[in-house]
């Protein structure tokens, strides 16, 4: 149910159902009412308002995900563009998404419709300071493969605590964004940790499609420090030796187990597409939801062993574009284009690094790393601390993450066994997958797909993250 | 196609079963004197006599409506010699009752109680046991009724929290079928705690004391029971996902509201915002999952502090606090979590201290059916023309719902699912009705 089936009107969708009528009489409905009621965009000059920290668009797109073997009916899509209509070859799945269109000029903003990408843009905001407030503007730029379905937008942040209804981006209590439009949120986020957003709007397809991705809030720790934990390098500390950041304003000594300081991060942000539901929105169906199931299931919006393939453009604040602002492919992976984000984890022998996993997929995921004890810090950006001080974190190979449900884990990247390491190409190699072994095959037989990664552990050639996900080498 | 045969509007037969059960009510002065004495939105508890209070609870039969619009055949424990109703009555009792429970079954096969989390529970005045038939294979998980017969249940609640009782038999088919409720013991510090700990810290506000009692239906397994046909457990397949026996948007219509006259327990929370001299308590969600599946529930815009599980405080051997922060509630098949709630107007935002950002013109929104038409707690502002609002006086309406989406969904439609809202009134005194 869209938003406009409770305020504009009884939805397309609902229509269809409760009517049992043609496609073409029931959705010509709302379009007639919308277009009544929501005449041409009055462009508000918006003088007053700051610029935003990022401007991200809703619209459609396609993904890759392995071909081979097919699931019959559905996948791969008979109606995935090709390379005649300027898209790389291999596209195979549609899907809803987001994408960054900060700095486009109107016309490349324009080309981004059905160019969505999976996950969706990460991205990251340091914590509340008093002055320091982040501000997303969020476009909607309709659905080219379903001129018919007019769906709003929003962008909800999962987890944010004492939200306001305008802010939260659940659009029965709240407003959402109709195609054309532009609304922004500001947040002013008092507690760090691992989030996750995406749209709430026919939040059970929206979601599912692929409008979903993680956000980080940096902690205020990573800027003042602590007794035992000077200022880190996020906070511009240049002194050699100093981490990276702290996930948590933990108060604690470098030296503490159960500090939160970590030399490298990286996103695991876990989906699942289910292929019957992909295909019914390409070709106006409805599936029923309650036959859901997880036909592939995803990391960072790949596939092992797209997993490991390389990032494309992550750095939200740095985007890297084509001239008609379009995503540049993964080097050597043309048809990895809207999936930008790699989910290899790349570090040196004793560094501490920071997984953060969250799970918009709608089934329980079992995270195993083999052989790298992690301490899990933070849950749903908590940190493991008691409300009286008392540390609660602890030791694990494996976590039981939920639907809609996030976790921090920290591990110090064992020594380099040597030579050419335990792969023969350098490094040590450790894998992280989901040990519900059902969802890291794919349909495909030998459990070689679905949500798998590695870690790959060197003995210092690494360098510096410039960015969350940053291989670094 | 099985879909369509078993959506066979069955409403004739739940409207005259409905106006049957209300006019027997009305002749007997039962349920409308139970219903004046609940709060409409909030935990309806039924109350006994403490030290010693006594229910009875009859098993059978009856029918509760979905969000599709389909009705559904149901079992479950309804107090006795009233109306069915589902889930099973809300039992609230003080710790260190004797609670006596009377189960008169008028189902056509054995029923039982069983008190997960109660120990010493005696049935009929023996102690409470597995059943075996004359082979050794376990037949009933408890003492059982047999069809028109009864068993009494007594315990000591010795523990505070939040617990589930169900059927001990056939669980796989009598849970699923409905035989289910909830047992609430009050701790002995006071009803406005959830548990006993001197340094105060599990007190709430007992005015948004809230239950979400999460179950799921395969109708296919309903549709068996019902003509008494067997039922191949292997093919169970939910389609329904209930929130204290209802579907959204029944979930948030008032406890006892008529045109739910079998589905007595609504989901609102109502809350008012933190206020550290006025409304200092947080309330209280207590979370019950009798399905056979884990749950992530997640209530938007607050974490809850998860301070119980399973009837016990989460505290260490020295009363250290483990008590810990969540927004998805993950809880398992049988489970009960305790999670406290607040929610704090964090940047009072209001006419005078405004978002800093430009409202759009009510042209280039769309807005939902509880929008205020304005950012600010306690405000109304404009609305699209043509657009109106169930909005009453500037609340906040913010969504608690199963983060498996896909069980927001009843039988292929969408948003009719485990979904509640938590209302965020303004702060007292306020213009609300």
């Amino acid at each position: 149910m869209s938003s406009q089936s409770i305020s504009r009107s009884l939805s397309r969708r609902r229509f269809l159902k409760n009517a049992g009528g043609t496609l073409f009489g029931a959705s010509l409905l709302p379009k007639f009412v919308a277009g009544v009621l929501a005449p041409s965009e009055i462009v508000r000059a918006q003088a007053t308002d700051p610029p935003p920290n990022l401007y991200f668009a809703g619209t459609d797109g396609w993904i890759h995900l392995p071909p081979s073997p097919p699931i019959e009916f559905y996948f791969p899509d008979d109606l995935a563009p090709g390379t005649d209509r300027g898209y790389p070859a291999g596209l195979n799945t549609y899907i809803f998404g987001f994408r960054n269109i900060t700095g486009l000029d109107d016309t490349q903003k324009a080309n981004q419709k059905m160019r969505a990408q999976h996950n969706a843009p990460l991205f990251w905001v340091d914590q509340f300071n008093g002055s320091n407030e982040f501000r997303l503007q969020l476009t909607n730029l309709g659905l080219q493969q379903r001129p018919d379905l007019t769906d709003s937008h929003t962008l909800h942040w999962h987890g944010f605590r004492n939200v306001i209804t305008f802010f939260d981006g659940e659009p029965t209590g709240s407003l959402s964004v109709p195609i054309g439009r532009n609304f922004t949120y500001v947040y002013r986020p008092r507690d760090p940790g691992t989030y996750m957003y995406h749209c709430h709007v026919e939040d059970v397809e929206h979601v599912h499609m692929g409008m979903t991705g993680p956000v980080f809030v940096r902690a205020l720790q990573n800027f003042t420090g602590a007794t035992g934990a000077p200022i880190a390098r996020l906070g511009g500390n240049t002194t050699a030796g100093v981490p990276m950041g702290y996930a948590y304003n933990d108060g604690r000594a470098l030296s503490d187990p159960a500090s939160t300081a970590y030399d490298r991060e990286f996103a695991i942000f876990l989906s699942e597409v289910w292929a019957e539901a992909h295909w019914c929105d390409s070709h106006i169906q409805l599936p029923d939801w309650s036959d859901y199931k997880a036909d592939f299931s995803l990391l960072n919006g790949r596939v092992y062993p797209d997993t490991l393939a390389p990032n494309g453009s992550v750095d939200p604040f740095n985007p890297a574009r084509d001239g008609n602002g379009d995503l540049i492919a993964p080097a050597g992976r043309p048809e990895l284009q809207y999936q930008p984000l790699s989910a290899l984890v790349t570090c040196n022998a004793g560094e501490r690094v920071l997984l953060r996993f969250a799970n918009l997929g709608f089934r329980e995921a079992s995270m195993t790393l083999a052989g790298i004890k992690m301490r899990v810090v933070g849950r749903d950006a908590t940190p493991m601390i008691g409300r009286d001080g008392t540390d609660n974190s602890y030791e694990t190979n494996t976590i039981l993450i939920g639907a809609g449900e996030s976790f921090d884990c920290i591990f110090t990247a064992p020594s380099f066994s040597g030579g050419s390491g335990s792969s023969g190409q350098g490094y040590d190699s450790y894998v992280l997958h989901n040990r519900r072994l059902t969802q890291v095959s794919n349909l495909s037989g030998g459990g070689l797909a679905g949500q798998r990664t590695e870690v790959r552990v060197y003995q210092s050639v690494v360098d510096a993250q410039q960015y969350p996900n940053d291989w670094g080498i | 196609m099985r879909k369509s045969s078993l959506k066979r509007i069955r409403l004739g037969k739940v409207l005259l079963v409905a106006g049957g059960l209300v006019l027997i009510g009305q002749l007997a002065g039962i349920p409308s004197a139970v219903a004046q004495t609940q709060p409409a939105i909030g935990i309806a508890c039924t109350n006994s006599v403490s030290p010693n209070p006594t229910f009875n609870l009859d098993a059978k039969s009856g029918y509760i409506v979905l969000g599709d619009g389909n009705t559904m055949f149901m079992w479950s424990y309804s107090l006795g010699e009233q109306s069915f109703q589902y889930p099973g009555p809300v039992l609230c009792v003080n710790q260190g009752d004797t609670v006596n429970v009377i189960l008169n079954n008028t189902l056509a096969e054995d029923v039982s109680i069983m008190f997960p989390g109660q120990e010493n529970v005696l049935a009929n005045g023996a102690p409470a046991q597995p059943q075996f038939n004359g082979g050794g294979a376990l037949t009933s998980l408890t003492n059982a009724a047999p069809p028109g017969g009864s068993m009494t249940y007594s315990f000591v609640a010795s523990k505070p929290g939040t617990y589930l009782y169900q059927s001990g038999t056939s669980p796989e088919k009598q849970v699923r079928m409905g035989l289910a409720g909830v047992l609430i013991v009050r701790p002995t510090q006071g009803a406005n705690f959830v548990y006993n700990q001197a340094d105060g810290r599990y007190r709430f506000t007992p005015e948004e004391e809230f239950l979400v009692f999460l179950s799921e239906i395969d109708p296919s397994q309903h549709q068996a029971a019902e003509q008494n046909a067997p039922f191949d457990l292997t093919t169970y397949h939910v389609h329904y996902w209930l929130i204290n026996g209802r579907t959204f948007p029944d979930t948030v219509a008032d406890n006892f509201a008529s045109r739910l006259p079998s589905q007595p327990y609504g989901a609102l929370a109502r809350v008012h915002p933190y206020d550290a001299t006025n409304h200092p308590y947080p309330g209280l969600a207590r979370y019950v999952n009798v399905g056979f599946e884990e749950i992530a529930f997640h209530p938007h815009g607050n974490n809850g502090v998860v301070i119980g599980r399973d009837g016990n405080p989460l505290e260490g051997p020295a009363g250290q606090d483990l008590t810990f922060e969540k927004f998805a509630i993950n809880i398992g098949p049988g489970q009960t979590w305790d999670v406290l709630v607040k929610w704090y107007d964090a940047e009072n935002y209001s006419p005078s201290n405004p978002v800093p950002v430009t409202i759009p013109d009510v042209a280039n929104q769309t807005i939902g059916m509880w929008w205020s038409g304005s950012p600010y707690l306690g405000v109304q502002g404009p609305l699209p023309p043509g657009v109106t609002t169930q909005n009453q006086c500037g609340e906040y309406y913010i969504i608690s719902h199963n983060h498996a989406l896909f069980q927001l969904d009843a039988w292929g439609m969408t948003m009719a699912g485990q979904i509640t809202y938590m209302r965020v009134d303004p702060p007292l005194p306020n213009s609300c009705p």
